[in-house]
Formats: C-alpha cells, structure tokens, sequence
C-alpha cells in the first residue's frame, strides 16, 4: 500500500468517527420515545413500582404521626402514578449529580462575580464526542455503583468564570481558512461551516455539536510526507503545528500515544483561571482533549483535529462549596437498599475542570468538580468519574 | 438487579445515540432510522429482564438486536430500494431541510457511502464505530476477530473508492 494510501485510509477513519459521533436523532425523540416504552409497560409493574419508591421514600422521611403518614400515602401515590408517566432517565443529564436550588441559597458570593450571561444550561454529562477507539482512553465504568468519599477537595474561591463564546459564522470559517492558505472548495460540506483545500492538505471547519457536546473545530488531512531533524512525535507534532501557525494559544498538556501504523500527540487544553491556576478542559465523561495530531509512520502525512480558534468572553459565577459537591457526587450512587454486589468505589480524588455547554447561537466553558476513584471488578481495573457543575443551581436553568 | 446489568434506564441514556447512528448509516432516512430505533429499544425493554450477563455484554446485545431489526426492515421494506440505488448510484434522497437541521447530520455524504457497500462490509464498518472491539464485531457477525478485521479493511477501502469515484 502506498504512502498516500496510508493517509486517506487513516483520513477516512476519522471522518467516519466524527460522521458516527455527529449523527444523533432530534432532541425530542429521546423523551418521545421513553414515553412509549413507559406506556407499553402492564400497568400493575408500573402501579407496584410507584409504591416501592414511595415506601422507600418514607423509609428515609422523618417520623410522622400515622395520620399523617396514612394522607401522605395517598398523595404521594398519586404522585408516584402521575410520576410514572413522565418518567424519564434524563437524556445525558442524568448522569449529572445535582443539588437543590436551595443548597446554594445564602452563600457568600464575594467581590467578582458579575453573572451577566444569566441563568446557564445545564451541562450534560455522561457521553463522549471522542473517536470511540481513542488509544489508551482508561476503561470508564458506566454502571451503578456505591460510593464513598475519600479524598479531600479544598476549593476556597466562591466564584469562578463562565467563558462564553459566539458560535460562527461561515465567513469566520472562511478567515481562518484563508489565514492557512485555504480556498474554499466547489463541494458542499454536510452540516459543516466550509470545506477547504490548501497546498497539500484539505481542511473542514465545522460548527458546535450540540450532544455529545463538541465546540467549533476543523480537521486538517495532511496531504504530503512531513519531516523533522528529530525522530520525537511530539518535537514532529511541535513543528508540523507551527509550521502551520496551529500552535495553541491556550495553556496545555501533552500527550502522546503510540500504535502500530499512528502516533498522535494531544495537546490537552487547559484554562487560565485566577486562583485556580491551569484548570483542564474536560468532555461529558471526563476526558481531557483539545488538538490532536495524528503522524502516519515514519511522518508519511499527518491529520489534524481541534479546536477552531475563537475569542471567549468571561463573566464571573458563585459556585457551590466542597461539601456541597461532594453530597452531589455521592448522591449518583446506587441506592442503599439495591443489590450487595454493586461495586463498592472509593472516589478519592477531585479537581476543577471546564466542560462544554451548547446553548446555540452562543455557547459555554462551565466550571464543574470532576471526582474520581479506581477500583478492580472481576479483575479487570477500571475509573469511576462523577461530574458535578459546580455554578450554584439557583443560577442554572432546569 | 444484577451488577454487571446495568438499569436499562442506563443503556437507553447511553446507547440511543449510537443505535440511532449505527441503524442510519443503513437506511435512506432519519424516519426509517428512528422507527427501526424506536422498535429495537421497545424490544429490548420487554427482553432486559430475561438478558443474561454471563452470554455477552448489555452492548453487544443491543446491537445485535438493533442488527436483527435492520436486516427485518431491508427484508421487509429495503430490498427494491437498495437495488435501485446501487444500479443507479445515486445519492440517498436527502429529508427534508428542517428534519436534517434538527438531526445536525455531519458528512451525511459519507454515511450514505457506506450504506452502499456490500452487507458485510457495511456492517463491520458500522459496528466498529459504533465503539466496539473487533472481537465484538466478529461475535456479532458470526466470524473470527480476524475475520472481522478483513472485512472491515476491505470495506474501507471499497469506501475510500466509492467516494473517490464519485469525486470524478
């Protein structure tokens, strides 16, 4: 197989991670759907499952007279029926641990916080817009599980900032295009902002993905081989960006990962946050990611994907205290009451992060608390996140 | 509830996107796809009580239902619809404009590729990026992990012509 073969097959793959990733149905569809399921469902599973939750609902309510108890058992069975019929896991939010609007309530705001953009959306976590082969991506354990608390997370800021930015247009699409030496191409990109061709490369600029959230990025094919004096990836990545004035101008990490036939060296983006100092870009299952570059054996070509440049404003939001976090993040476990064999996790460490929020013509950098803990079950090692937004629910919208 | 079978609340969060991409990279609309998605989790829904962890994992058993019921609707409504567009070569009708803005289709194009190779191949390009492993793939379709590997190179590489010759 010849060089060029190597690279367009390579090119191919990744457009069809991001064709496979990108392709989702309407929004609706989703509670549509689980709506019918529900409706279908023999009414008395329906009728007993509502009084299970009810009786465990009381297990855990404080004493009440039987009077009482006897009225609430009637209301909220009621309620547990009506409940059933909008039953509903939550689309990727649900993965999400909340608190109540009134655990933010009398909080200290302090001196910076200007929430001007108003009330956020919700970020929704539990998917990953991430090539699903992503190399040495760390077995991610998506099932129920019991959770402990472990660690310690000391975050003395009250306010952290929201970036905002305004999604793009075709013609911002085109600058940044022309500032590589790309011309738009007579062919029409599907869903995207432009596609291009350069000496050598071809290059597509697509807009924000909505779920599972991905910001406004371009994709390079790097058409000839590439070469440098140094035999390292990430010197070769290095150069091959800066060459191409792709360099990023946020603050990263690197990374570089190694399999037959592909090197790719991350640059895992982070951001400047007064106090905090870098705190990472992470996506609704907890990765970091930012630009990748892909490097074909021996440099035979490259592929290059990440983020479209693109200026954030910022404006400052009260946040939740630690405690409160970590009562969120506990309160996604498996009920107490479930079976004995749900993997016992012991989440033990926690950091800040950002994560994507789409909110259409204009979308978000939310700070969120990104928990983790590692555990082996039947002998296969995995990681357990949970991410908690951190802005104060009263400033999120429901 | 069993640990290693996760509430089915779980699977539907985490694997209608993917069933959903997986059944429209074979069929010509989001109508199609979405029907035979509905079907495939209103399946699994009455099934989940009865799926044993111990045989395979919830995913791989979720795709192979969602397999089942795109090879049911190619035999039922596909089969006179592929064979014409493979004689004539032409592009899947695109839906219409507000459907395709609401589903923020990327490289539709390519998808379209794909839902015009041969059975196999389509499958094992499908199934891989739907994010399982070879040996996944190769269970689902009957074959070795090996197996599963060709297929799927063969089927990139009868991609990669496809969209070359429809470049000229």
């Amino acid at each position: 197989m010849s060089e060029e073969e190597d690279l367009e097959l390579l090119a191919l793959q990744r457009q069809l991670d991001d064709a496979f990733q990108t392709t989702r149905p309407r929004p609706a569809f989703e509670d549509e759907l689980w709506l019918r399921m529900q409706a279908r469902r023999p009414i008395m599973t329906r009728l007993r499952e509502g009084v299970a939750g009810l009786v465990g609902g009381i297990w855990e309510a404080p004493a009440l007279p039987s009077g009482a108890i006897a009225i609430a058992l009637i209301v909220l069975l009621g309620a547990g029926i009506f409940t059933l019929g909008r039953l509903h896991p939550g689309g990727a939010g649900s993965a999400t641990s909340g608190l109540s609007n009134q655990d933010g309530a009398g909080k200290n705001f302090g001196p910076n916080v200007s929430p001007e953009y108003g009330p956020l959306p919700v970020p929704a976590f539990g998917t990953a817009p991430g090539p699903p082969q992503a190399l040495d991506r760390q077995a991610v354990f998506q099932g129920p599980v019991t959770l402990t608390w472990t660690g310690h997370l000391d975050v003395s800021a009250a306010s952290l900032p929201v970036f905002r930015y305004q999604e793009p247009a075709q013609s911002d699409a085109d600058r940044f295009a022309a500032s590589l030496g790309a011309r738009p191409s007579t062919e029409a990109v599907q869903g995207g902002l432009g596609l291009y061709a350069g000496k050598d490369f071809t290059l597509v600029v697509i807009g924000t993905v909505a779920q599972p959230a991905r910001e406004p990025s371009f994709n390079l094919s790097e058409l000839k081989s590439i070469s440098s004096p140094s035999a390292d990836p990430l010197a070769l990545a290095t150069a091959y960006l800066s060459a191409r004035h792709l360099m990023p101008t946020w603050p990263y990490q690197t990374e570089v990962q190694t399999t037959a036939g592909t090197v790719r060296v991350r640059f895992l983006r982070s951001f400047d946050v007064p106090s905090q100092g870098q705190v990472a870009l992470v996506d609704g299952a907890g990765n970091r990611y930012g630009i990748e570059v892909d490097i074909a054996t021996g440099g035979r070509g490259a592929f290059e994907t990440g983020p479209l440049p693109m200026s954030l404003a910022s404006a400052g939001y009260p946040i939740i205290t630690p405690d409160q976090a970590v009562r969120s993040a506990l309160a996604s476990s498996a009920p107490p009451n479930g079976s004995p064999s749900y993997p016992a996790v012991r989440l033990t460490t926690a950091e800040i992060v950002y994560t994507l929020v789409w909110a259409g013509d204009h979308s978000f950098y939310e700070p969120a608390f990104l928990f983790s803990g590692t555990f082996t079950y039947q002998g296969t090692a995995y990681v357990k996140r949970v991410l908690v937004p951190a802005v104060d629910p009263s400033l999120l919208t429901h | 509830m069993l640990a290693d079978r996760p509430p089915f609340e779980d699977l539907y969060r985490d694997y209608l996107g993917r069933i959903y991409a997986y059944v429209r990279a074979q069929v010509s609309s989001s109508a199609d796809a979405e029907d035979i998605t509905a079907q495939v989790f209103m399946n699994a829904y009455q099934a989940y009580g009865r799926f044993e962890a111990r045989n395979t994992s919830p995913v791989a058993w979720l795709f192979r239902i969602a397999r089942n019921a795109t090879t049911d609707h190619f035999r039922a409504h596909g089969r006179r619809e592929r064979l014409r567009r493979t004689i004539e070569h032409q592009p899947l009708a695109f839906d219409d404009p507000s459907r395709m803005a609401e589903e923020r289709l990327q490289y539709r194009a390519l998808l379209d590729h794909v839902a015009r190779l041969p059975e196999r191949q389509r499958d094992s390009i499908a199934l891989r990026h739907s994010g399982l492993t070879f040996e996944e793939v190769g269970v689902l379709m009957s074959c070795t992990e090996d197996a599963a590997k060709m297929l799927y190179h063969r089927g990139l590489k009868a991609l990669r012509y496809s969209v070359h010759k429809e470049g000229e």
